[in-house]
């Protein structure tokens, strides 16, 4: 990420979520991405910092990382990451669209969305670091 | 998040305004278990002034249709638009829930 990238550090819980949509959404406004994509963008968000919270750091402590920078008219790239356990959220098996109801698992759906709502996701780990990466907003339905 | 809840009879309908997410998404499952303890089976939510919903919010409203469901009853949802309902279609679970265009069509299925 080049030098133009804005960068917050925060604790990697569920009441920093709303600081850092705020964050990014600055970012996004001053990138033109189009108004009514921006709660998708929220969304995203939400989804990755609460899977952190709970996956990266099950034990309650640790930070997450959120920064942008512009990628073309109306696009902005995002990188979250932590460091916390080793932890691919690409890893998570899809939901199980043929069960009813009843037997639908509660869960999962949190990384589905967000795969559906992003362009060029991908996953790495940079030494103790796990780096999340993609593309906003997503090639659209 | 705002939750307005109203007894109509055979169901209990449940209006869901603003913003569901990861912070109050329990409070949902909250007001609707309260009348399940009391013996309601039918749940409306009305989410016609709901704007955002996460996944955290979607398990709300799975785990209470499935807690009513289990005791022969069901929740309905109705109002659905926007956001949400991208949500509930990306997820599929559109498919899972009766979804109507308002609370009377919903209540008149009962």
């Amino acid at each position: 990420m080049d030098s133009a990238a804005r960068r917050l550090t925060l604790p990697a819980s569920v009441e920093s979520v709303a600081l850092f949509r705020n964050f990014v959404r600055s970012g996004a406004v001053a990138a033109e991405v189009p108004a009514d994509e921006l709660e998708k963008l929220d969304l995203v968000l939400e989804e990755i910092l609460v899977n952190i919270a709970r996956y990266a750091y099950p034990a309650g402590n640790g930070a997450a990382e959120v920064a942008f920078a512009p990628d073309g008219p109306g696009k902005l790239y995002v990188e979250i990451s932590d460091w916390g356990n080793d932890f691919n959220p690409l890893d998570v098996e899809p939901p199980d669209f043929s069960r009813g109801l009843a037997e639908r698992p509660i869960g999962g759906l949190g990384v589905f969305l967000v795969r559906s709502l992003v362009s060029n996701i991908a996953y790495r780990r940079e030494e103790d670091r796990n780096v999340l990466s993609f593309g906003f907003p997503g090639p659209g339905e | 998040m705002n939750i307005e809840t109203e007894e109509l009879g055979k169901a209990v309908l449940v209006k869901v305004s603003g913003r569901m997410d990861a912070e109050n998404s329990h409070e949902f499952e909250q007001a609707c278990e309260q009348w399940i303890t009391r013996g309601t089976k039918h749940v409306i939510a009305d989410l016609d002034g709901l704007q955002y919903v996460s996944s955290m919010g979607l398990r709300s409203f799975l785990s209470v249709a499935q807690k009513l469901q289990s005791d022969s009853g069901s929740l309905l949802l109705c109002g659905l638009h926007g956001l949400p309902r991208q949500v509930f279609e990306l997820t599929r679970l559109i498919g899972l829930f009766q979804v109507f265009d308002t609370s009377q069509q919903a209540l008149a299925t009962l």
